[in-house]
């Protein structure tokens, strides 16, 4: 337990820029992990517990799906909460079937991000 | 007389069914003549026989008008003797002209009126004159020889006459049984004949023509409902075989237009769906530096940051910026090439150098990625677009960092042999499968690449070849699936300058 407060999102995005950018508009006060690929997301992910994931669909060697699927599948992290993101259009359907619970379609607006993670997180405390 | 046309054979055949029909008729027609002319022949049979036997009573009564004379001596019972006399020529007329188509019977009628003229000029006339000065002298004469003699003779040539006449009524009605039969004969054997004929004209007629138009009215139907395979045998005769010849060739236009027009479909088909999924690719090429930019915009405008920060996030924007532009100078660059409107600006250039910029700038890229570079001391120089081979190498480069996700050594080979420079590029990646291996220069072809979530646009190694190949050089690799590719360029070396 590092900082009771604090909560953890995990985000999983391939390109860095992007990966930058998610972090600073979600902001301080929350801890952030991040992982490039897909390994690395379900590695953190079962490390670090995280209260929130933000996905990406579209990456080299495990897709956004593959990950959605196996984090769905974990016991241990079945209830968290995953916003997925993707610059594929048409691709909205597909994630909140295989499990996501919000989408957002690139290019995004970052206060949108920053609404949909904070109700997410809100959500998951009651 | 190759093969006669249907029509040729259907006149021909009605033809000899006429022949044989105006045959048969004539056979009919001369049988019914041959009878008639027997009947003819029997009446005039019968008429001289008539006119004989009116001959023979007169002389008969000149016969008996002698003997009253010579018995009596009365003259009266001379009258029907004289009658007769002036009837004979008149009936000898008539007999010689009802034989008249008998020259011999003509000339026995002729010698009979000499005889029946002789017997009264000769015999009658002289014993009556005498009878009435010394009758009794006159009656030993009759009971003479003489008398009886001139009597015979033309009772024979009456005998002769009649027989003849007899015989030729006789001949003449066998004749007329014997060629009524044998035209009966010939008349029903033509009418079977005819018939027989008629109906093998009209099986004939069937077969060729009937059967052949159903069997194609069959097929035409087929061909409606949608089976072009459908043909038809091409024997028959004439008319027949080329309308079954035409048929086919109808139907194998059908067909030949049908798969024209299935591939024509298959090809938009496969063109719609490249074009659907080219969409997709630029969507999310576009998307995804547009996001950073949108989004960094978005931060700088509306939230506090550092200066450095700020100074950051302008850098991002910067390059990603770049990025889209050469997304976009990419599919302009696709656009050229398939119009053949490259354009290079050539200068003398050392590839190694080229090289090394390359090299340098993907080096900071990835973390997990080395690039291990040899190059040779000395320039290699070619004549060439500076840029353009930049953008040749960046993309091997590119794709081989791309396509290596675990990471790896990427080794960078540029060296100089028998007038050739050559540039390799090799990974350690994930390799081209073999049945994806023709279509790696192909535009927009990008294998396994979206499934496994490698962005790109393939676009990067079709314009790569053209600009190698715009150079006079070639470009080629070799792969094997799981264990890595290698991609390299050779260009013609120029005299250093």
């Amino acid at each position: 337990m590092q900082g009771s407060t604090a909560k953890t999102i995990l985000i999983c995005e391939d390109d860095d820029n992007l990966r930058q950018l998610i972090r600073v508009v979600i902001g301080a006060g929350y801890r952030i992990v991040e992982a490039g690929d897909g390994d690395e997301a379900l590695a953190l992910a079962s490390e670090h517990r995280p209260d929130l994931i933000v996905l990406d669909l579209m990456m080299p060697g495990m897709s956004g799906f593959d990950v959605l699927r196996h984090l769905r599948g974990d016991v241990s992290v079945d209830g968290t909460p995953i916003v997925v993101m993707s610059a594929w259009p048409n691709a909205q359907e597909a994630a909140l079937e295989a499990g996501a619970d919000r989408y957002i379609q690139k290019p995004f607006e970052p206060d949108h991000l920053t609404e949909i993670v904070e109700s997410l997180l809100a959500g998951a405390d009651e | 007389m190759k093969s006669w046309s249907l029509s040729a054979r259907i006149i021909a055949a009605s033809v000899v069914l006429a022949v044989l029909v105006a045959g048969v008729f004539a056979v009919l027609i001369y049988a019914v003549v041959t009878l008639d002319n027997a009947r003819e022949r029997e009446a005039a049979t019968k008429d001289v026989r008539t006119a004989l036997v009116g001959l023979e009573k007169l002389v008969i009564d000149l016969e008996t008008g002698l003997r009253g004379v010579v018995l009596t001596g009365n003259p009266r019972f001379l009258q029907p003797a004289s009658a007769a006399r002036r009837e004979v020529p008149r009936r000898a007329r008539e007999l010689e002209r009802l034989v008249a188509d008998s020259p011999i019977q003509q000339q026995r009628v002729r010698a009979l009126r000499v005889a029946i003229n002789d017997y009264v000029d000769d015999y009658l006339v002289p014993i009556v004159t005498l009878a009435q000065e010394n009758l009794a002298a006159v009656r030993q004469t009759l009971a003479a020889e003489e008398a009886k003699r001139r009597t015979d003779d033309i009772r024979r040539s009456f005998n002769e006459l009649q027989s003849t006449e007899e015989g030729r009524a006789a001949a003449s009605a066998a004749s007329a049984t014997t060629q009524s039969r044998r035209a009966i004969v010939l008349g029903v054997a033509g009418l079977v004949a005819c018939a027989l004929l008629i109906v093998l004209f009209g099986l004939y007629l069937a077969r060729s023509t009937a059967h052949p138009v159903r069997e194609a009215a069959t097929a035409a139907t087929r061909l409606a409902e949608g089976d072009l395979s459908v043909r038809l045998s091409e024997r028959g005769p004439g008319e027949v075989g080329e309308l079954t010849a035409a048929f086919n060739h109808m139907a194998e236009e059908l067909e030949r237009h049908q798969r024209e027009l299935q591939s024509q479909n298959e090809k938009l088909r496969e063109s719609e769906r490249r074009k659907s999924e080219l969409v997709h690719i630029v969507s999310h090429e576009l998307r995804t530096p547009l996001a950073s930019i949108l989004g960094f915009t978005s931060v700088l405008l509306n939230r506090d940051a550092e200066p450095e920060e700020q100074r950051r996030y302008l850098e991002i924007i910067d390059r990603e910026g770049r990025r889209l532009s050469d997304l976009l100078n990419d599919f302009l660059d696709a656009e050229r090439l398939e119009e053949g409107h490259l354009i290079l600006a050539p200068e003398l250039i050392d590839v190694a150098r080229v090289v090394a910029e390359q090299v340098r700038l993907f080096e900071g890229q990835s973390e997990k990625h080395t690039l291990d570079m040899v190059l040779p001391p000395t320039p290699l120089n070619v004549h060439g677009d500076a840029n353009r081979l930049a953008q040749v190498v960046g993309n091997l480069l590119s794709n081989a960092i791309k396509y290596s996700p675990e990471g790896g050594t990427v080794h960078v080979v540029a060296e100089q042999e028998n007038g050739v420079v050559r540039v390799s590029v090799r990974d350690e990646g994930l390799g081209i499968a073999e049945d994806q291996q023709e279509r790696v220069f192909v535009k927009f072809f990008r294998g396994d690449a979206p499934a496994s979530g490698i962005p790109g646009t393939g676009l990067g190694l079709t314009i790569a070849r053209s600009v190698v190949e715009a150079h006079g050089g070639s470009m080629n690799f070799k792969s094997d699936s799981g264990e890595g590719s290698v991609f390299w360029l050779e260009l013609p070396t120029a005299a250093a300058g």
